[in-house]
């Protein structure tokens, strides 16, 4: 694991303590809509804990392509490396 | 598998609203007989769930211009404005509007969810930035969708959050439009619209104020919170709506910036649809000549406001807006309480609206009251005294 793939672990792990506290345990191939129940509502304040929590602008168009949290760490990566340069 | 297999999660959602009764979702209204009290179930109610903000849906000089109008241009324009020509009340209109601002022009378009459609998709393109609060109305996250801008989304009225989004743009923030409106229809609540302004302008981005909710209640001449706020001359463009204070469907786009003309020729909510109906434009007309006179109807409308949010606050309710205004968001611990809230209310001859998730921010479960110029002292007393039924019952 690089030190940036783990950065944006602890993020994503951060941001659902912060904004989803009732989920206990984090499985992040699961599917945050039809497995974990959320809402359009909750992912979006999940997806701005994120934001805040590595300084970073995620578009809206990335959530409407992203289902599980490894693959909304996939498209975080690049984001953060064009953010860092 | 069928086409309609999607839709099961959402006819689950509202058959756990009740199967039986009044129907707290597309309630039917059977009759109406003022603006302010109406016929459901078979009973007569006040209607404190509709936007009717300045009553002026069934005032007779309004329904008058409107009779006129359709007897001599008849019921439709029959096509758009771009491409099957283009009415000169449409115009006056436009004229009118961009005249209360002291702007130069005005757009009109066929209802309040295109004006926001066709003016975010087409304001901010494909190399373009758009920045959205996150409490954002449906039509503006369509607008978004329907548009090529990036959008980037900030926390709900939290101008130091935009900031950081602004920011990390760097000197493409001058190509960002940023989103705000003047009042929240689901909590009630206002933007800190100064706060707002001082950023956009230190990074000198493009604001857009969204008044739909706003526009005939806020403001020595209506025009909505900018006016109110003294902050019209920092505002790029502001949206408004024809179906809430001035009484009939439709929406606009006004700017100070000229160029807003150009958009006519890019907006496709604009081009590809049928212009208003004459009798709506001609009732708009007149609404509005009365909203920006109408200081005795928004001192009626803001009498009731302060009447309902102090009594609210005595009986101790938690509400999603601590500024008083024309909606009162009554926040409730659950999906239960707020429909047992929402059937008391209307057994007392009150209908409000029920807003439950996904619909709300935050997953909070409302009951959301619309107060109106048109509501009597009598019928505050009664939503009121409807509220204090619900107390004692609980």
């Amino acid at each position: 694991m690089t030190n940036e793939t783990a950065r944006v672990e602890q993020a994503i792990r951060n941001a659902v303590e912060t904004a989803l506290p009732q989920i206990r345990e984090i499985d992040f191939d699961a599917a945050l809509t039809s497995d974990v129940g959320l809402d359009s509502v909750q992912v979006m304040d999940l997806v701005m804990e994120i934001e805040d929590e590595l300084d970073i602008s995620v578009p809206v168009e990335v959530l409407a392509e992203v289902q599980t949290l490894n693959q909304l760490a996939t498209r975080l990566q690049p984001i953060l490396e064009r953010t860092a340069r | 598998m069928s086409l309609f297999d999607k839709f099961a999660p959402l006819a689950a959602a509202r058959a756990d609203l009740g199967a039986h009764g009044t129907p707290p979702v597309a309630t039917p209204i059977e009759d109406i007989i003022s603006a302010a009290e109406g016929v459901i179930g078979g009973r007569r109610v006040i209607l404190a769930g509709t936007n009717n903000y300045l009553g002026l849906t069934l005032e007779p000089e309004v329904i008058a211009s409107a009779r006129e109008s359709l007897e001599h241009f008849g019921t439709g324009t029959t096509g758009s404005r771009m491409a099957n020509g283009s009415y000169h009340a449409h115009a006056s209109l436009e004229r009118e509007l961009a005249a209360a601002y002291g702007w130069p022009s005005a757009m009109v378009f066929s209802t309040g969810y295109q004006a926001n459609l066709g003016s975010i998709a087409t304001l901010a393109g494909k190399d373009d930035f758009l920045l959205l609060d996150s409490d954002s109305h449906a039509s503006i996250y369509d607008g978004a969708r329907l548009g090529a801008a990036q959008t980037i989304v900030f926390r709900h009225n939290d101008p130091a959050n935009l900031d950081r989004r602004l920011t990390r743009l760097g000197s493409d923030a001058s190509r960002a439009l940023i989103v705000v409106e003047g009042l929240y229809s689901m909590l009630g609540d206002q933007p800190p619209l100064a706060d707002f302004v001082e950023v956009k302008r230190r990074h000198g981005a493009w604001l857009l104020l969204d008044e739909a909710h706003s526009f005939g209640v806020f403001g020595a001449t209506g025009l909505g919170l900018a006016e109110a706020h003294g902050l019209l001359d920092d505002v790029d463009f502001v949206v408004g709506t024809f179906s809430k204070s001035l009484g009939g469907i439709g929406g606009f786009c006004a700017s100070p910036h000229a160029e807003l003309e150009l958009m006519r020729l890019a907006s496709r909510p604009y081009i590809f649809t049928a212009s208003p109906s004459p009798a709506v434009i001609a009732a708009t007309r007149t609404a509005l000549a009365r909203v920006v006179a109408g200081s005795g109807l928004r001192q009626r409308l803001w009498n009731n406001i302060d009447k309902l949010y102090d009594a609210l606050d005595s009986f101790g309710y938690r509400l999603g807006s601590d500024k008083p205004g024309p909606v009162a968001a009554i926040i409730l611990p659950d999906r239960e309480s707020a429909l047992a809230h929402w059937r008391g209310l209307l057994e007392n001859g009150v209908y409000a609206n029920l807003m439950v998730p996904p619909a709300t921010p935050k997953g909070l479960n409302l009951l959301r009251i619309s107060l109106s110029a048109a509501h009597t002292p009598e019928h505050m007393d009664r939503i009121i005294q409807a509220f204090g039924q619900l107390q004692k019952a609980a």
